[in-house]
């Protein structure tokens, strides 16, 4: 009972927002911008209709605010260093998440240390996976949006993880439940209209 | 760590304390207890028990925070403590709610006008409490590694290593943090806090860890361990801020340089309006909360018509703070009219209000005022001067026999007691003259004052009420 209310939630923010959607590069780009003034950003593979972006803009009491990345590559920064004054260092790790047909993954690149050291753990309590290292380096909690939108909790046995090349990639195989919400969501944007990159070329000859 | 903070406000403040006495400053809160019940002395409170407890309720009003655009009036004879519950009310409302205290004279200025010198003080008693969530990075320094170039010009590199019980990160630095890691004299075994947004460093111990690094260390040094979990952290900080502030930032030909300089001139009311709608707009989207403080307003009887005819209508708005009035005039002149109303407040504003009186004090309990004032001046008193005090308190005034510790006290330091004693008393007494005996005095040598030709003692009569006004 629960769970079907909070993926109408989902699906009725989904919804009630006002959506573009564009054809750009081979890949479909849909902007939503809710009702409570946020502003969101998908970008999906029109081949494979898997997401392959999703960018939030939060209305903040400042006016400029930036895209916060969920999915997906993050903004490339520059000046990052000037400007705030201290930033991890490129040789620190860093994580990216995607998303695949059937899971959802994390890989964390530039962590060095052996397989043997990691721990991945579904933590209940905080509604989040936890990673550490039994040396003490890298610690980290990662949230699951897709879970809570389904209001389900991680769950140990969907998480596997290995580590090659210096990167530590997570899977968490989707629930159903998930895959439910996703393929309902995708049919809502079938109803949007596409708007062809060319169609809004400016002709400069 | 709010806990660790607030303990050094506290104690910086106690090594910086300024020595002065104010007329109050022995107050420190209602004296009531969780009930609500008074106590007979506390908190710097003797006796007025009703007023306080009806004070206490107002109180509890304030702090749900509900009720807005309520006005209190506490009435009652000068020396009665009207001042002194207004102030206690201050205290026991902590920091949380705004409290503005102003007179009601201060509101005549020539460079805006009464309305709107009334306007600004009520914004200023609304505050507005706005949730930001900021990134931190706490942890503890491992090491902080500046490279400068060998010309001794350029640009500097650096490096800082934190870590938690968990885990270790490498940072490169700006330029700018370098310089205020520096400033703050950051070295490894620290435990700092970074804010993302604004690049703020604050020291907020060395690590347990680090504890047997020097054979000594100062007084200051504080050990904290280290932080768990994640270096960088989401926080949700939270100020306030009050609308006056809003106001003056906003409004364009101001700037919030003149928050600083006090020269906030007027304030269109367009621009009081869209920061209304703004900030109702925050309320909705859950970003920002009102927190409707006080308004104290001492000698209400110098507000005229015009105001008290705006404080009816300004009430009546639903962002209006408490608003606490204090006078000691009875049926009374209102001010810019010809009409006599009690207290000098119109009857329509009186019937709005919840009036608090207050009662003159008893032997008793002037005595233990007159004590708790001794102690606060650091004077020392026999048992004999204090009766002495207290009778001249009840049969002059409180405020007199108040004037005659501090003097009392510095005559007997004169010669070299550590005690002041009925002697003492009785010479200031002499000196120093109330306000009887010097209405007496004048009375007596009337004559021989200058441009009193013609006078017949009718000058002398004239009630000082009516001088003021």
């Amino acid at each position: 009972m629960c769970d079907s209310k909070h993926q109408t939630d989902w699906l009725t923010l989904v919804q009630n927002a006002e959506k573009t959607a564009l054809l750009k590069n081979g890949i479909m780009k849909v902007h939503y911008k809710m009702p409570n003034g946020q502003e969101m950003v998908e970008e999906y593979s029109p081949e494979t209709n898997v997401l392959l972006r999703r960018a939030w803009r939060k209305q903040g009491l400042k006016e400029e605010s930036h895209w916060e990345v969920e999915l997906g590559d993050a903004e490339p920064q520059f000046q990052k260093l000037e400007t705030i004054g201290i930033v991890e260092s490129n040789s620190s790790p860093y994580v990216t998440k995607r998303l695949t047909k059937s899971n959802i993954e994390w890989r964390i690149r530039n962590l060095p240390y052996d397989e043997n050291v990691y721990r991945v753990t579904a933590n209940q309590e905080d509604d989040c996976i936890v990673i550490s290292t039994t040396n003490k380096k890298y610690y980290k909690k990662l949230e699951v949006p897709e879970l809570q939108r389904v209001n389900l909790r991680p769950c140990q046995s969907n998480i596997k993880f290995t580590h090659k090349f210096k990167t530590l990639i997570i899977t968490y195989e989707k629930p159903k439940e998930v895959l439910e919400l996703e393929a309902a969501v995708l049919k809502e944007l079938k109803s949007v209209k596409t708007v062809k990159d060319t169609d809004l070329d400016c002709k400069t000859s | 760590m709010a806990g660790i903070s607030n303990a050094q406000v506290h104690e910086v403040r106690e090594i910086t304390r300024i020595e002065r006495i104010g007329a109050h400053s022995h107050i420190r809160g209602l004296g009531l207890d969780d009930s609500l019940e008074p106590r007979k002395i506390s908190q710097g409170m003797v006796g007025q028990l009703q007023a306080r407890r009806a004070a206490g309720v107002v109180l509890g009003i304030i702090r749900e925070g509900k009720i807005a655009g309520r006005a209190v009036l506490l009435a009652g004879q000068p020396g009665t403590g009207k001042t002194a519950i207004a102030m206690g009310m201050s205290q026991a409302l902590g920091t949380e709610a705004p409290f503005v205290c102003m007179a009601g004279s201060e509101i005549y200025s020539l460079e805006m006008s009464k309305t709107e010198a009334l306007t600004q003080a009520i914004r200023k008693s609304i505050g507005v409490r706005i949730k930001e969530e900021t990134e931190i990075i706490e942890g503890e320094v491992v090491e902080v590694q500046v490279d400068r170039p060998a010309t001794g010009v350029g640009v500097k590199i650096g490096k800082l290593t934190l870590k938690t019980t968990e885990m270790e990160t490498i940072y490169d630095l700006g330029n700018k943090m370098i310089e205020s890691l520096m400033k703050e004299k950051v070295q490894a075994g620290d435990v700092i806090t970074i804010d993302k947004a604004t690049g703020k460093i604050s020291r907020l111990g060395r690590s347990f860890t680090r504890a047997r690094d020097y054979d000594a260390t100062g007084p200051q040094t504080r050990f904290v361990q280290c932080p768990e979990g994640e270096l960088q952290k989401r926080k949700e900080v939270v100020h306030t801020v009050s609308l006056h502030e809003i106001d003056v930032i906003n409004s364009r030909t101001h700037g919030f340089l003149a928050l600083f300089s006090g020269d906030t001139g007027e304030i269109k009311s367009e621009v009081r309006d869209q920061i209304n709608a703004k900030v109702s707009e925050w309320r909705e989207e859950g970003k920002a909360e009102i927190v409707p403080g006080v308004l104290f307003i001492d000698e209400v009887h110098m507000l005229d018509i015009e105001c008290f005819s705006f404080l009816n209508r300004a009430l009546e708005d639903e962002m209006a703070p408490v608003v606490i009035t204090a006078t000691n005039r009875g049926i009374t002149r209102i001010r810019g009219t010809s009409y006599s109303s009690p207290h000098g407040i119109p009857l329509d504003l009186l019937d709005r209000m919840i009036i608090i009186p207050t009662i003159p004090y008893t032997e008793q309990e002037l005595k233990e005022i007159l004590k708790i004032r001794c102690q606060e001046e650091d004077c020392e008193i026999s048992d004999d001067a204090l009766i002495i005090l207290t009778r001249i308190a009840s049969e002059t005034s409180l405020r007199y026999a108040i004037q005659l510790i501090t003097t009392a006290s510095l005559v007997s330091r004169r010669r070299k007691s550590t005690e002041v004693s009925t002697e003492d008393i009785k010479r200031v007494y002499y000196l120093f003259l109330d306000e009887h005996r010097s209405t007496q005095f004048l009375k007596d040598y009337q004559d021989e004052y200058l441009y009193d030709q013609g006078a017949n003692g009718q000058v002398t009569e004239t009630p000082e009420m009516e001088v003021c006004q």
